[in-house]
């Protein structure tokens, strides 16, 4: 699976169980990225997406998703799927928010394969980095 | 003819008291001190190498009844000692500044001090740490706004929860409920820390919440709360 995830400059994802941050121009990307496939997020995730096709919205999400789909992850726990993932796509929003749960994997043994700036609603950069095994 | 003539004026008196309701409501708002939420230094852990502590399970301590979108933003008058007290304001984009930033050289906040530490981000030991932060309610040099803090308490400790608030804010065009309260210990000129409380509005705190207090700390200096006087450690 390709997993996609927002971080801080700390690798913060969440503080008390809330997201760090958003941006409608990061989602409205997103979704053209995942335009024909399958995009994989909980409730919690989904909240933030409009109704879209490529929309699969599953508490045990990264059990369910295939080896090509996309998982927007925020809140959920990313440590026991360590081994399904393909492909990891950071979204970094280059401001440093409070975190109580950071980014969980260590990224040694993954290489950055491409990096490029997107320019957000509220974030004036966000930079999109994939990172494949 | 008669009766009819006494009952059309009767609203009278109604209207009268009514409009006395609401007037002295208002002003009550308008001219009364934020509220300070109830929290002791004694309750809060000595520094150690954290910018901030979590405070009542993160829920912040606003009544019930506060949490609409009547906008507002009130600062607390300085006490005898020159000192800020709580400031509080319904953080919406109305607030939000359309201009850069002004400045804020000419107050000085109690305590103040000029001091320079090789090892301190941009050197200079304290910052005008603004209580509601200039991203936040745009307010530039307003003296009850204003307070020493370190440069660790303004950029490492606040700034974070500022971004937070604001950038959910621009993003759903919702208001905050946001209230900081500097803490002084008996005397001092400089505040111990400052007790940061938000809270989303429309959605009941789904977007935000937290309550934390961020100590007016800087690791690797001593200072001293009673004047602002300061030593490496």
């Amino acid at each position: 699976m390709i997993v996609m995830v927002c971080v801080d400059d700390d690798g913060g994802m969440l503080f008390n169980h809330r997201r760090q941050s958003q941006d409608a121009l990061l989602r409205k990307h997103i979704l053209d990225l995942t335009a024909g496939k399958r995009l994989w997020m909980n409730a919690y995730s989904a909240g933030q997406f409009e109704a879209c096709p490529q929309l699969q919205v599953a508490e045990d999400f990264l059990q369910q998703a295939g080896a090509e789909d996309y998982c927007f992850v925020e809140d959920a726990d990313l440590a026991p799927y360590a081994s399904r993932i393909r492909q990891l796509i950071f979204y970094r929003w280059h401001r440093r928010y409070p975190s109580d749960r950071r980014f969980p994997l260590d990224l040694a043994g993954w290489t950055l394969l491409r990096s490029a700036d997107l320019v957000g609603r509220s974030h004036p950069v966000i930079t999109e980095e994939v990172y494949v095994k | 003819m008669t009766k009819r003539h006494v009952k059309k004026r009767s609203w009278l008196p109604i209207a009268v008291v009514l409009l006395l309701a609401v007037a002295f409501y208002a002003y009550q708002r308008l001219s009364a001190p934020p509220a300070a939420a109830s929290v002791s230094l004694d309750a809060i852990p000595a520094f150690t190498d954290q910018p901030y502590v979590t405070v009542n399970d993160n829920k912040p301590f606003f009544k019930a009844d506060e949490l609409n979108t009547t906008v507002f933003e009130t600062y607390s008058e300085l006490d005898s000692l020159g000192r800020c007290g709580v400031a509080y304001a319904n953080i919406c984009q109305e607030l939000m500044p359309t201009e850069e930033r002004g400045s804020i050289g000419q107050v000085k906040p109690t305590g103040w001090q000029v001091s320079k530490y090789d090892f301190v981000d941009g050197k200079y030991l304290y910052n005008r740490c603004h209580l509601i932060g200039f991203q936040l309610a745009g307010e530039n040099a307003n003296k009850q706004n204003l307070i020493t803090g370190t440069r660790y308490l303004n950029v490492t400790g606040m700034l974070p929860f500022e971004n937070m608030v604001a950038d959910y804010v621009k993003e759903t065009d919702h208001h905050v409920l946001y209230r900081v309260t500097p803490l002084f210990d008996g005397s001092n000129l400089v505040a111990s820390g400052v007790l940061m409380e938000a809270e989303s509005v429309e959605d009941q705190g789904a977007g935000v919440m937290f309550c934390v207090y961020c100590y007016n700390s800087q690791p690797g200096v001593v200072i001293d709360y009673a004047t602002g006087e300061n030593r490496a450690a």
